[in-house]
Order: C-alpha cells, then sequence, then structure tokens
C-alpha cells in the first residue's frame, strides 16, 4: 500500500486549512474524507487527474487572458484539485459578516451622495471621501433603483495564523470570478463523485439564478417581461470567458457598446429585427468607460448617452456608478465605523488593521517600519501596486517611501498577515500555499450568498499574492451541510 | 437578435467552409502535381492554384517560402486554413452563448491543434491525416449545425456563410478551368470535380469520357447536388426569405433581389447558353453577384444606415478592452 500523500506534509508556522494550528499529522475531522481519497492516490493517479482537469479546461475554453505583447494570450486559470473545506458552523458566522457588510457598504454609499450625515457627524472624515478617485459627483442627490448600489460585491477574506477570518478589501465595481467558481465544481463533481457526495457539500449551481433575480428587480418597466443585458468591453478582455458564461447560464445577451444606442433618454440595443428597448445592463465595464459624453471622452466601449437614460431612470446598471468609493483602501479602514453608525452592531467579522498614510503619525509610523509592513496604493487592484516589506530590496523601500510622501492619500498600509495555508499539489508533492477566499454576495430583493466562494491560491512557494494576473490558481471551495 | 451576433455566426461558420475548401483544393493539388511531375509535363500547378486564388503578390510578400505551406500555415494571409479556423473560432467566441457545447469543443479543438508547435512536423509526416482531420471537422461541424442548436434565426444566418462560400468556392474553382492557356486536361477535370468533392455524384450523371461541358453543366446547373452553385444559391435564396419573412419570388432588399435573379438565370437558362456568352465570362457574373449578396447582407442586417465603418480604431478598442 502507498503512503498517504500527505503524510510527509508540513503546515510550518502556520495556520493551515487542512490540518489547522496544531503540529500533529491528523488532519482536521471535516477533511476525513479527503485525507483518505486524495492522499490515497500515487503521484501517477493523481498526475492524471490533473492532466485530464487542465485539458478539459482548454477545451471547453475555460480561460483568461495574460497582457503582454499587445496580443493577450489565453490562458487557463491554473486549478488544484484538493478542495478546501470549510464546515457549516464556520460559514454561518462569515456569511452574517458578509449580509451585514453589504448592508452597510449600501447604507454608506446612499448617504454619501444624499448629504454625507455620517461625513457632517466627523464619523469618517469628509476629505477622504471627495477624494477617492471613484467617488461621482454626478451621483449626488440621483436616487438609484431600489435604493442599491453594490449588486455585485466580491470581499476578500483571508484567515490569521489562528484561523480568524479578516476582511482583507472589497470589491464593489465589477468583481470576476464566478464563472470559475462555477466550472470548477463542474470539474470536481467529475473527478471526486463518491467523495462529494459522500461530504454531502452544498450546492453553489444556483448562482446564475439569483443573479438574474437580482438585475430584474432593478427594472424601470414594471407591466413588461424585464430586458437584461451583459454589457462586456469585448473579446480582448481578461474576464470575456466569465461575461459569455453567465450570459449564456442567465439566457440573456451579452452585448458590446457597439451593440446598445441611446435615443431620448432610452437605451436600445440593435437587433437584425430592429431596435429593442434595453432595461437593466449588467455592466461589467467600469464607470470611465460607460459613457464618452459624461466620462472618458476617448472611450470606444461605452454608449453615447447611456448616463442621461441612466440618471433619467429608464435604464438601471448595475453596479450602481459611483460605487468604487468603498473600493478605495482607505474608506475601507472605516467599514467598521460604517457598521456601527448605521446599524447599530458591532461587525460580525474582523478586518485587517490599516494604517492611513494621510494621517501624520501613521504616516510617520509606515515609513519607520516599511520592512515589516505591506504597502498597498489605495486604487489599484489585481495585485499591482503593492509592497511586501519583509520580501522587498532596499531600493523598492526607499522608492516606496519617496511615492507615500508624495502623495500621502494615495498609499496605506498593513502589518503582514500570515494568510493560511492549503495542501497543494506542487510539482515536489504536496504542500502548503497560501490561500484567501471570494465570495460572491447578490443584493436584490433579498440577499443571496452562494456557499462558499473561489478559493484563490498562491502557487508560488511562500507567495503571499493570489491574483491570477500575478501567478495564482484557484481551488474549489466545499461548504458542507451541517 | 443582435446584429454583431448575426454577423458573427454568418461568419464563423464561412471561415469554416472556406478551410475545408482551401483544403480540398491543396489535397487534389498535392494529387495533381505528382502526376504531371512524374509525366514532366513542365506545368507549375502550385503557382495556377495560387493565382485562382489571386494571391500570388501575398505568397511573393509572406515569410514561407513554400507555397503549400504558405496556403495551409500563412498567418498573414486572410484565407489560409490556419487564418480561416482561427477566424472562424474568433467569431464563436464571441458568440458562445449561442452555441451548443459540442460544436464550441470541436472548434476549440481544432484551433488548439493548428496552433500547437508540434503541428507542421505532424504534416511533414502524414499529411493525409492532416487533410482528413480538417475536412472531418468541417463535416462534423455542419452535422453539429444542423442537430444541436435552435433552427432559427442565428442558423439561418450560420446556412447562408456557408452556402455563400461554397457557391464561392466552386465557381472559383470552376473558374481555374477556363483560365488555362490550353484545354483542359483529363487531370485537371478530375481535380476540379474533387476539388468539389463531385467525382463520384458526377459519374452518375454522366459516364464516359469527361468533358469541360458536362464537368460546368453539372457544377453550375446540378438540381440535387449539394456543392453546385445552382443547389447553393436556391439555398440562399429560401434562407433570405426566411428571415425577412418576405414570400419567395419578390424581395424586401438588394440581398433578396441579387440572389432571385441569379437563381432565376440557374433555373431557367442551361449550359448551351452559357456557353454561347463565354464560360468565362458568365462565371465570372455570377461570382460578382454573389459577392455583392455578401455586401447586402451586411448592409440590410447589421449596419445601421446612418454608420461610418472606422478600420483605424480596431487596435485602440483591444487595447480599452484590455485595461477593464
Amino acid at each position: 500500500m502507498n503512503p498517504n500523500a500527505f503524510a510527509n506534509y508540513k503546515t510550518d508556522d502556520f495556520f493551515d486549512e487542512m490540518f489547522g494550528d496544531s503540529k500533529n499529522s491528523q488532519s482536521l475531522e471535516f477533511y476525513q474524507a479527503i485525507y483518505d481519497r486524495i492522499g490515497g492516490l500515487t503521484d501517477k493517479e493523481f498526475e492524471q487527474k490533473k492532466k485530464h482537469a487542465d485539458s478539459s479546461f482548454l477545451e471547453r475554453g475555460v480561460t483568461f487572458t495574460v497582457y503582454g505583447d499587445g496580443k493577450g494570450i489565453e490562458r487557463i486559470f491554473p486549478f488544484d484539485l484538493i478542495p478546501r473545506v470549510i464546515p457549516d458552523s464556520e460559514w454561518q458566522k462569515v456569511e452574517q459578516g458578509l449580509r451585514q457588510r453589504i448592508l452597510a457598504l449600501n447604507l454608506f454609499l446612499n448617504d454619501v451622495y444624499h448629504g454625507g450625515k455620517i461625513l457632517s457627524e466627523g464619523v469618517i472624515p469628509e476629505e477622504v471621501v471627495m477624494s477617492s478617485a471613484h467617488y461621482r459627483k454626478e451621483m449626488i442627490g440621483f436616487d438609484v433603483p431600489r435604493d442599491i448600489y453594490v449588486h455585485v460585491c466580491g470581499s476578500d477574506l483571508i484567515r490569521d495564523e489562528k484561523g480568524e477570518y479578516l476582511v482583507l478589501e472589497d470589491n464593489a465595481r465589477c468583481p470576476s470570478g464566478a464563472s470559475y467558481l462555477l466550472e470548477n465544481r463542474e470539474i470536481m463533481k467529475k473527478t471526486f463523485p463518491r467523495t462529494y457526495q459522500k461530504m454531502s457539500v452544498r450546492s453553489v449551481e444556483a448562482y446564475p439564478e439569483y443573479l438574474l433575480r437580482s438585475l430584474e428587480y432593478l427594472s424601470p418597466r414594471m407591466s413588461h417581461k424585464p430586458v437584461c443585458v451583459l454589457l462586456t468591453p469585448g473579446v480582448y478582455n481578461s474576464a470575456y470567458f466569465e461575461h459569455t458564461f453567465l450570459a449564456r447560464q442567465m439566457g440573456i445577451e451579452i452585448v458590446e457598446g457597439k451593440d446598445l444606442i441611446a435615443i431620448d433618454g432610452y437605451v436600445y440595443m440593435r437587433t437584425t429585427q430592429g431596435l429593442v428597448q434595453v432595461d437593466v445592463i449588467y455592466r461589467r465595464l467600469d464607470d470611465e468607460f460607460l459613457d464618452p459624453l459624461f466620462f472618458n471622452q476617448e472611450s470606444l466601449l461605452g454608449v453615447s448617452g447611456l448616463m442621461d437614460a441612466y440618471l433619467k431612470g429608464n435604464v438601471a446598471l448595475a453596479n450602481g456608478i459611483g460605487t468604487g468609493v468603498v473600493d478605495d483602501k482607505v474608506t475601507y479602514a472605516y467599514v467598521p465605523e460604517m457598521i456601527r453608525f448605521y446599524l447599530g452592531e458591532e461587525p460580525i467579522l474582523e478586518q485587517v488593521p490599516t494604517y492611513l498614510c494621510w494621517r501624520e503619525k501613521d504616516r510617520k509610523f509606515v515609513l519607520e517600519n516599511l520592512s515589516e509592513l505591506v504597502v498597498k496604493s489605495a486604487n489599484e487592484s489585481g495585485g499591482y501596486g503593492m509592497l511586501i516589506g519583509n520580501a522587498s530590496t532596499q531600493k523598492e523601500r526607499e522608492e516606496f517611501a519617496s511615492r507615500i510622501n508624495q502623495s500621502p492619500r494615495d498609499y496605506i498600509a498593513q502589518p503582514i498577515i500570515s494568510l493560511s495555508r492549503h495542501p497543494t499539489f506542487c510539482p515536489e508533492g504536496v504542500e502548503g500555499r497560501h490561500v484567501d477566499l471570494r465570495p460572491f454576495i447578490l443584493y436584490g430583493e433579498d440577499i443571496e450568498i452562494v456557499p462558499g466562494g473561489l478559493t484563490r491560491v498562491a502557487l508560488k512557494k511562500d507567495s503571499l499574492v493570489v491574483n491570477s494576473s500575478q501567478g495564482g490558481g484557484s481551488k474549489d471551495t466545499w461548504v458542507l451541510n451541517d | 437578435m443582435l446584429s454583431r451576433v448575426a454577423d458573427n455566426l454568418y461568419w464563423m461558420s464561412r471561415y469554416v467552409e472556406r478551410a475545408e475548401g482551401v483544403t480540398r483544393l491543396v489535397e487534389v493539388n498535392r494529387d495533381t502535381d505528382l502526376e504531371f511531375q512524374a509525366n514532366e509535363t513542365g506545368r507549375d500547378y502550385w503557382q495556377s492554384a495560387l493565382s485562382a486564388m489571386c494571391v500570388v503578390d501575398d505568397f511573393a510578400n509572406d515569410e514561407i517560402d513554400d507555397q503549400e505551406f504558405f496556403i495551409l500555415f500563412s498567418k498573414n494571409w486572410s484565407s489560409s486554413v490556419l487564418t480561416c479556423i482561427n477566424m472562424a473560432r474568433e467569431n464563436a467566441r464571441m458568440v458562445r452563448d449561442q452555441l451548443s457545447e459540442e460544436i464550441w469543443v470541436e472548434l476549440n479543438n481544432l484551433y488548439l491543434f493548428l496552433n500547437s508547435p508540434a503541428l507542421q512536423g505532424k504534416f511533414r509526416s502524414n499529411p493525409e491525416n492532416f487533410f482528413r482531420r480538417i475536412i472531418r471537422f468541417s463535416l462534423i461541424f455542419q452535422g453539429l449545425s444542423d442537430a444541436t442548436i435552435h433552427h432559427d434565426e442565428g442558423w439561418r444566418f450560420m446556412s447562408l456563410g456557408r452556402y455563400l462560400e461554397r457557391s464561392d468556392q466552386t465557381s472559383r474553382v470552376l473558374d481555374t478551368l477556363t483560365l488555362l492557356q490550353e484545354e483542359p486536361t483529363r487531370l485537371d477535370l478530375i481535380g476540379a470535380l474533387r476539388s468539389c468533392s463531385a467525382l463520384s455524384a458526377y459519374r452518375r450523371q454522366y459516364q464516359g469520357a469527361l468533358t469541360l461541358r458536362n464537368v460546368a453543366d453539372f457544377l453550375l446547373f446540378s438540381r440535387d447536388f449539394p456543392r453546385s452553385l445552382r443547389f447553393a444559391v436556391s439555398r440562399i435564396d429560401a434562407l433570405l426569405h426566411e428571415i425577412s419573412g418576405v414570400p419567395s419570388g419578390n424581395f424586401s432588399n438588394e440581398a433578396e433581389r441579387l440572389t432571385g435573379s441569379a437563381l432565376a438565370q440557374l433555373n431557367f437558362s442551361g449550359i448551351e447558353s452559357l456557353l454561347e456568352d463565354g464560360l468565362h465570362e458568365s462565371i465570372d457574373q455570377l461570382q460578382r453577384k454573389l459577392i455583392e449578396v455578401g455586401q447586402s447582407i451586411f448592409e440590410t442586417y447589421v449596419l445601421l444606415p446612418f454608420e461610418i465603418k472606422n478600420a483605424g480604431v480596431a487596435p485602440m478598442v483591444q487595447r480599452q478592452m484590455q485595461q477593464q
């Protein structure tokens, strides 16, 4: 008999999803079936299963585009076959925390664009919000459909060395990844059907249905079946696969800017049989590109007149305009305050302590302790614009220090959290790799969160960056029934 | 359906059909060339293949210096087999929601195969296999289009692309026979029929020695052979009327009018009157009419009247898509 593939696995000093914080090699109870099944595979069997899964992704075109020499290269999103497991009790708390959070974020956005009570009462400094790169003064006083700004939110969660879940950031503009979550599940069900069944994993397949329902909820035309469309930047966008996937699953049209036309405050799509009025646009295009008449004049991807129709209430957008204020990592630091202010509750989910460089005291501390901190640009995503102190060179630190001094508003710093690790199939066998979790929160008539989310894994040894653009991969996430 | 989607579907299937046609041409040419070399006739078959496709200049400017490889694998020429499949897939990617999973997987697999580094080596060691794979793919693609998706508007645009491309291919093949310096030989005639996969079908109608008259008659006027010009044009006519809902015999746009007139000619004239008018001139005229049909379909169903086409914008658009 083969020795178990996990037998020589080392958790080192990290919290391990499968083995917990104990130093012994006994997996946590809810991982037992995985430990037995996957641990019992020979390297060769595992290799085979992996090859099969990869070619299945490639065949189905489940790819994303890496930008380089002007022409995007299609890659499969690297996928690891060892699933992450979350027991029901743990998930309950995460789910409640996420619900609480999206409620507070929405109330905050509504407030900020309607007088700003939270600002005038001094809970959050007004200049923080006003100077945010994604604050949209055009939205002041405008009532968005159903008072919801963020219909789809991807809040990234990490776990610290004690296994505590922490919110790392919120993505309230166009979070992507839901299609990989659904495709990963399809592959896993085919690869380990009996283990899947035995462990009683909660299903995620309703996501497109929930999404469509929350879109239809926004339709301004009550007497008519809502016409919803998905607006994509186009075929060269890195998430294009996801766009077609979701549109197909929802049974709605996927459109590019040139497929739409705005006439006298209404938006229509151009069909072979003439123009058809559109009610709701699930847009996967940033604010700046939506309407050349309103925002970036150079935009070739948007629709001239779209904002006019939106502000007249004749077409709904999901997500709303100006939600990027809460993606700002400076605003992020105040979310616990928002929860207390609007909901009168204590935050259920903790978040990472954050130093704001525009505060003199914080800045001083950050500059003195650069090598023990992670410095992030407030408005960049995808793992760009980041300094990980203990892995940086003197030169990099000096460069960041000068950038911080130049524009302190644009930088924040956080302690380096040793993200939890998860056993992952690597060239030298099964090793621990750092992971995070991106759940997708849908806010329509109700708040719906499909159990789990996309577990992203930093495939490079010791790397803390899980983004796909930086060599990250993903795992299926199994939330178990109680 | 979205105008752009109709356009993508049309081009997707048109490119697949083209890849098949070009592959057959190369396969046939290989044989003919071999035969002639053995008999030392001194004719350069590859060169005449290039001129039939109007790409002599493209070949001269390409980095590939082998004629056969150029036709199959050129990245610059828009109708090489490689480009056709890449374009078909590019169009398919934009309309994946309209396609069945099976269609996508077949097309994507062929794309991966054609873009794999080992491809040219594989081709050299077994060209037959390569030809068979492309042709078989195209046939599977057609079968799946017919068997796994709704026969609705999108399917009609796909079929339109297929038949327009096919009519173009058939008329081109026939035209090469009229452009030869000397009378076409038996091998030329057989080559033309094989390029249209028509040899055995032809034999059932005409026994005995091959003549240009009979071959032209068959490829132009056969009512029931699916690669004859008449068959293709009558399908185009039917599809256009199904799309517009206007009864056959009338027309509501330029594409319908032109197709109707081409079809009338194919239905009611015959090979004798065509030979009288000059075979080359007649084919040329039909071919031009069909090119106009393709253009009018685009103008009727895809463009809005006030639209201005600005080709220079394309790279800019691509860059912005990537920034998102």
